[in-house]
């Protein structure tokens, strides 16, 4: 600690960190636009300026950038001293000097940090009055606006696109006061989290484009605290609604989890919520239906049938539950392949009952090595990618130390830290969009991938089984594998369900245990392939292929389908078939899809906006979602449907829950793995000094006459039985538990960087701590052994493929999908093969290539790529009609070989 | 006659190759140091000449050598910074084009001082006909031994390159040109860390101007001690000007520091006089970024001593009443120069060479140009001149690098010096439509007088 006077006060402060990050901790509103607690200081913008004393005599003092300057004991500054006012007032001029002042039809009017810090610094006069020099914008794509006339140069954008986020196509070009933030040519901003230049930027340049589409001031929002159900990681978002429509999603900040960062699938995905095949009434084999007549209907058909349940890995646990108590837990199946269920359970399993602990993404950036095993995390966990850069990036050397940089002195560090890196080993099916930072990128079939990783646990521990007959060449490999984890302090290994291998995952596992056998403080990390996979996995149910079998066998005749298109999990053939054998199919789900096509009942759920949920992350946190708002009486949570459902049939559960308070309970107290699901966050009746927590800012507008076109009066805002929130402005201001802060707003801070006055300190955890459960943690009396059943070598077959499904962040998520902006950044289908292949069958790039996989044809044009094994093909998730769910498989090629060509490369594959 | 110590053989026909040069006892210096000096000795003999920068801060070089990290286990950098791009400097353009030998000759035994095995000359994109000459001259010093493996038997091996800038005035501050040699933006640095401790490619480097170095091979001749003896106090040995400007013998002198002005600017062994038999009226003498002077306060100074051609005279009174020695760059104005548009063509300069990474430079810069341009062309407004005195004050002291100093030093001084010029640009527009209206009838002053 050291002792600090500012202004003629003394503070007690830490050592180690910057003026400006103390002065904003210890409550001081200190203008700054360049630094950001995500990335550092770099000391361009100047406008942090305070003043620093000599001592307690020294009067004059000198103007220093308090984000460049590092605490020290006994510091005399000033903030507000009459020099340092004059002076960063006079930074706000030049910057406002080119600023087009067009905040009335900016989108960032009134949530902009550099209207903030305008008013702020007292700046209000004009002297430049000269032009003001204007640029040409750029067309980056479906998912961001670009107004570069509005740029003040903090570098910020390119600091995080292209040092944080590893972007390579965003830059600053030209100087002086003309200098240019773009990229190279018109074009898609390539970058996976480019979303983030929105809330990056001070001011208005990056905006969100499907903001743009349906434009509204975004404290004219209503908000609620949610979870982003994209994929498996679990980032915490705030969504906005107005008109009934959803407008945006935001970075929720979460320490743990993504911190200020959100990727492009988690931002843009949420049009779907909004899109034209969604399911807004209920309808009996076809035909729109009033909600009694439903009523009726499924209490008729409910009452004489065999009914059971699919439960669906995107519905929270709350609905997953209802279900399986509304058809018991005999009729209870899971509503993902065998495969699936496997590779999920096998997680929990390892995670739950394994001596090695699952880590947040935050500790996965603290990583000294990491590990990956067959996962294309860019494309299947984001955030998880974007946390293994910083893991990278980290320079441990102890060189800048040595030299008293500290931690936040971002230009000297990277200057410092020049090519050296962090070790990261990696083994996919083929190139990611990591492998720019890899130690070692090894690309090999599935089998492969799992051979390397039991090498290298046996390395590591020589009691972990090793594979046989493994080649010295890789051998040598998995050795400087295993050195370089057994090296580090903290290491991570991070697989997941992405190569659909049970043997990568458990040889991810062996690796891990080795390490922990070591002594080693090592983390597992497995991402999963839906955001509630983990979730699903503890509510348990039966393998969907035993429904199946149900129906075959007459035990069941009608089946209720939660919020799940089983074609996504199941051969077209056989889920068609078990569809087809169903006396009654009830779905209930928010979007069309080929099961509700075959529904005989469609009910209208809610998607997350407009339900409360609860679902849990790949760390094992269970996270709760909040409904932004109720769209139509016709659309509620499945759970709400299911309760009412029990309630007409009388059932003896269902028929006493009134509310999410009382499944929440109730799952509590029955399902093993959720024994504290009900704390996940404060109960329904929590006021703040006997207020609910508002979903909408006291700056709202147009309550009272946005639905004058329907009824002149005001209507009642509807009421929340489920949560602490209402749907109103009014309510306390005081700041939320951090579960439930449904957006940031401070006196003085309208934008996003509001957030600093909701922290401990400033870029640390929010002041109610982090939210959600874990619920997984390592079982230090784990008797959990080495995984044996190492697989074969991967070799080749003449004349087929083994097909491995890859995925793509844009496209390979089932909801995501269905939004307009990411459909425009969803590739076209493609299987990918490796150049060899391509020449063995004398194909080229875009030709189409003919296989039969399970006996059935299917054509794709094709992708060469020259890291993908030999033998082996890749199939997106989710872009073509494939059985994707049955791969891995092989399959037959039917496009006829060159023969020549084919027998040089059989006589190479017979060496390998 | 002063002594010459680095254009001594300037006239020697055929000075620019090896052979003449090393005839007329070029690379000794090398010879010496490599062969019966220790790095150390050769820094020591550095420090002892009092040699200060000759780039334009006049920091003592042997000071700056001494703070190189030897401890670091990484390699160390020498890299000479000729990158001169400051209006009115031009001495090293013509030391590397006559001779070049001397340049390389002073790498080779300053590298040795410091323990460098690669060293860098960074040159202008501008100079492209000189980097030409230079790594002739380097090609002939591999081929005679001087550089390469085992320079003269010895086990110090040097590797010596040229690399050209792409012409950013920017890239002749030291970080900058360091972040340019490693192939980024030419953006400065934030200090610290300084290039002393993780300078180029983060390690170790001294970054030193043309003519520091060339002066090293004389010091190291001559002996620290015996350099030391020419000039005077803390400003030894000589130094090279680019005198320009209204005076009858434009072209770079190499004179010993401590020369009156006067002498300077009238004797015929160096400028000749104000041209055309007009009179004196001020004069920047250290290139464009330092602070202006009217005549009188150029030849003496504000306590009325001769004012001499050294850091401290030249600098005597701060900014209110001196100026700096700067690079050298000496530009010179008759009676009939006008100061607001000479001060225009400055900011014009420094705005167009802003980097644009702090903003009271990357704004203040061209707020400054357009202000300037607006009193020179007639349309200045009597607020405009103070609005450039607060521009520039606030500028000043608060930017990375000191681009943002060498606006607005120009600015101030100016103004402070000429402030009636101004004011008459503004209470007359119709007097300064012609771009040479001072030229037409000389701008008279109450309060400060051309001499002559």
């Amino acid at each position: 600690m050291a002792t600090i006077i500012i202004d003629c006060k003394t503070y007690e402060v830490p050592l180690g960190k910057n003026v400006l990050e103390t002065c904003l901790n210890l409550g001081f509103d200190v203008p700054y636009f360049c630094w950001h607690p995500g990335l550092g200081s770099v000391g361009a913008c100047r406008q942090c300026a305070v003043k620093v004393f000599k001592d307690a005599d020294d009067k004059k003092g000198r103007l220093v950038m308090s984000c460049m300057e590092p605490v020290v004991h006994n510091q005399h500054l000033a903030v507000h001293d009459a020099d340092t006012i004059d002076f960063r007032k006079q930074v706000i001029e030049w910057l406002m000097t080119n600023h087009p002042h067009d905040c009335a039809v900016c989108d960032e009017g009134g949530s902009c940090h550099l209207q903030d810090m305008t008013v702020m610094t007292g700046h209000h006069e004009r002297r430049f009055t000269f032009n003001k020099r204007t640029y040409k914008n750029q067309d980056l794509g479906p998912f961001l606006n670009h107004e570069m006339n509005r740029c003040i140069q903090c570098y910020r954008c390119v600091r995080f696109y292209k040092d944080y986020a590893g972007g390579k196509d965003l830059d600053a070009y030209a100087s002086k006061n003309n200098v240019y933030f773009g990229r190279a040519e018109d074009g898609v901003l390539e970058n996976e989290f480019s979303g983030n230049l929105a809330e990056i930027c001070p001011t208005g340049v990056f905006t969100d484009k499907t903001l743009k589409e349906h434009y509204t001031r975004k404290w004219d929002l209503t908000m609620s605290p949610s979870i982003c159900q994209h994929c498996s990681v679990g980032c915490n978002t705030i969504a906005g609604e107005r008109y009934g429509a959803l407008r945006m999603i935001h970075n929720r900040f979460h320490e743990k989890i993504n911190g200020y960062f959100l990727c492009d699938r988690g931002r843009f995905g949420y049009e779907f919520v909004n899109a034209e095949n969604r399911i807004k009434q209920p309808s009996i084999n076809g035909d729109v239906v009033e909600r009694t007549e439903l009523e009726t209907r499924l209490e008729k058909i409910m009452k004489s049938a065999k009914v059971i349940g699919i439960g669906s890995p995107r519905a929270s646990l709350q609905s997953n539950f209802a279900l399986k108590t509304l058809v018991g837990e005999d009729n209870f199946y899971h509503g993902v392949s065998d495969h699936e269920h496997d590779l999920a359970e096998l997680a929990v399993r390892i995670l739950k009952d394994g001596p090695v602990r699952t880590p947040s993404t935050k500790e996965i950036e603290k990583s000294d090595a990491i590990f990956v095993l067959g996962e294309d995390l860019t494309n299947t966990a984001p955030i998880v990618a974007l946390a293994v850069r910083q893991a990278v990036r980290q320079d441990l050397s102890g060189e800048p130390e040595k030299i008293h940089i500290q931690g936040w002195q971002d230009a000297a560090r990277k200057n410092l830290q020049q090519q050296r890196k962090m070790p990261l080993y990696s083994a996919t099916i083929h190139e990611t969009k990591l492998d720019d930072i890899c130690t070692s990128a090894n690309y090999a079939t599935p089998e492969d991938i799992a051979r390397l990783g039991f090498a290298v646990a046996h390395c590591v521990d020589h009691n972990s089984p090793a594979p046989e007959h493994f080649p010295e060449a890789l051998q040598v490999r998995a050795r400087s594998i295993a050195n370089g984890l057994l090296a580090a302090k903290n290491p991570t290994i991070i697989s997941g369900a992405g190569c659909a291998s049970s043997a990568v995952m458990k040889a991810a596992a062996n690796v891990a245990i080795a390490l922990h056998k070591n002594g080693i403080v090592v983390g597992l990390t497995y991402t999963m392939l839906e955001c509630n996979s983990m979730g699903l996995t503890m509510i348990g149910g039966h393998r969907l292929s035993a429904a199946f079998n149900a129906v075959i066998n007459g035990h069941a005749d009608t089946l209720i389908l939660l919020e799940n298109d089983l074609f996504r999990h199941g051969s077209f053939a056989e889920v068609g078939d078990f569809l087809a054998r169903c006396k009654n199919v009830i779905v209930l789900d928010h979007t069309k899809s080929d099961s509700t096509d075959r529904a005989s009942v469609v009910i209208p759920a809610g998607t997350f906006a407009e339900s409360d949920g609860i679902i849990v992350n790949n760390e094992g946190r269970a996270q709760r979602f909040f409904q932004v708002y109720e769209s139509t009486e016709s659309i509620q949570e499945s759970w709400r449907w299911i309760i009412n459902i029990g309630k007409t049939l009388q059932h003896p559960k269902l028929q006493t829950w009134q509310n999410f308070e009382d499944i929440s309970k109730a799952m509590a107290s029955e399902e093993p793995m959720l024994q504290n699901i009900d704390e996940v966050n404060p109960a329904v009746d929590f006021r703040i000094v006997g207020q609910r927590i508002p979903r909408e800012p006291h700056r709202f507008s147009g309550r009272t006459s946005m639905h004058a076109h329907i009824q002149v009066s005001e209507q009642k805002p509807p009421t929340d039985d489920d949560s602490p929130l209402s749907y109103t402005m009014e309510g306390t201001r005081i700041q939320p538990p951090s579960a439930m802060i449904p957006f940031y707003w401070s006196p003085g801070w309208n934008s996003v960087q509001s957030v600093a006055k909701y922290q401990h300190e400033v870029g640390g955890s929010l002041k109610d701590g982090d939210s959600g459960i874990r619920l997984l943690e390592a079982n230090a009396a784990s008797s959990l052994v080495y995984f044996q059943g190492i697989p074969e070598a991967f070799v080749p077959l003449e004349h087929h493929l083994w097909i491995v499904p890859t995925y793509h962040i844009f496209g390979s998520e089932e909801m995501s999908a269905k939004s307009a902006s990411i459909q425009k950044r969803i590739p076209t289908p493609y299987l990918l093969i490796s150049a060899v292949d391509a020449n063995i069958y004398h194909l080229k790039e875009q030709d189409i290539i003919k296989v039969s996989i399970a006996n059935i044809s299917y054509s794709f044009p094709i992708k060469i790529n020259r890291n993908i094994p030999v033998g082996m093909a890749a199939l997106p998730y989710g872009l073509c009609d494939a059985p994707i769910n049955a791969l891995p498989e092989w399959g037959i090629v039917e496009t006829s070989p060159l023969t020549e060509l084919h027998d040089y490369v059989r006589k190479t594959k017979v060496q390998h | 006659m002063g002594k010459k110590l680095l254009l001594e053989h300037i006239n020697v026909p055929g000075i620019e190759t090896f052979e003449v040069y090393r005839k007329q006892g070029g690379y000794a210096s090398v010879e010496k140091a490599l062969k019966t000096m220790t790095p150390d000795a050769v820094t020591e003999e550095v420090k002892k000449s009092g040699l200060r920068g000759r780039g334009g801060a006049g920091f003592p070089a042997g000071m700056k050598w001494s703070f190189l990290d030897r401890k670091s286990e990484k390699p160390r950098y020498l890299v000479c910074n000729a990158d001169e791009s400051e209006p009115g400097t031009f001495k090293d353009r013509y030391l590397m084009e006559k001779i070049p030998h001397i340049l390389v000759e002073g790498m080779i035994t300053s590298s040795f001082a410091l323990g460098a095995r690669t060293s860098y000359i960074y040159v202008r994109g501008e100079y492209m006909y000189v980097i030409r000459i230079l790594e002739k001259a380097i090609a002939e010093a591999y081929a005679n031994g001087f550089l390469g493996k085992n320079i003269l038997g010895t086990d110090y091996s040097l590797d010596l390159y040229v690399q050209p800038g792409a012409g950013a005035y920017i890239c002749g501050e030291e970080t900058a040109l360091l972040e340019s040699l490693e192939g980024k933006r030419g953006n400065p640095r934030l200090k610290p860390p300084f290039p002393a401790i993780a300078g180029l490619y983060a390690s170790p480097t001294v970054v030193n101007n043309v003519e520091t170095i060339a002066a090293v091979v004389p010091i190291v001749n001559m002996g620290g001690d015996e350099y030391a003896k020419i000039g005077i106090g803390k400003s030894t040995g000589t130094k090279l000007i680019s005198a320009s400007g209204h005076i009858n013998k434009p072209g770079v002198y190499e004179i010993e520091l401590g020369l009156p002005v006067e002498e300077f600017i009238y004797s015929d062994e160096y400028c000749g006089g104000i041209w055309k038999g007009r009179k004196l009226k001020a004069c920047v003498p250290g290139g464009s970024s330092v602070p202006i002077l009217p005549g009188e306060l150029l030849l003496k100074t504000a306590k009325g001593e001769q004012r001499l051609m050294t850091y401290e005279s030249l600098s005597d009174g701060g900014f209110v009443s001196g100026s700096m020695l700067g690079s050298g760059g000496f530009i010179v104005y008759d009676e009939t120069a006008c100061i607001v548009r000479n001060l225009w063509t400055f900011a014009r300069f420094y705005h167009h060479e802003s980097c644009g990474q702090c903003s009271p430079c990357r704004e203040g810069t061209g707020w400054m140009e357009k202000v300037l341009h607006r009193i020179e062309h007639g349309h200045g407004q009597a607020s405009d001149i103070d609005l450039l005195v607060d521009v520039a004050k606030k500028i000043e002291g608060n930017t990375i690098c000191p681009l943002g100093d060498a606006a607005a030093w120009p600015v101030a001084s100016a103004i402070r010096h000429f402030r009636e010029e101004f004011e008459f640009h503004v209470k007359h527009p119709e007097k300064v439509v012609n771009p040479k209206h001072f030229e037409i009838t000389p701008f008279v002053s109450e309060r400060v007088a051309v001499i002559g």
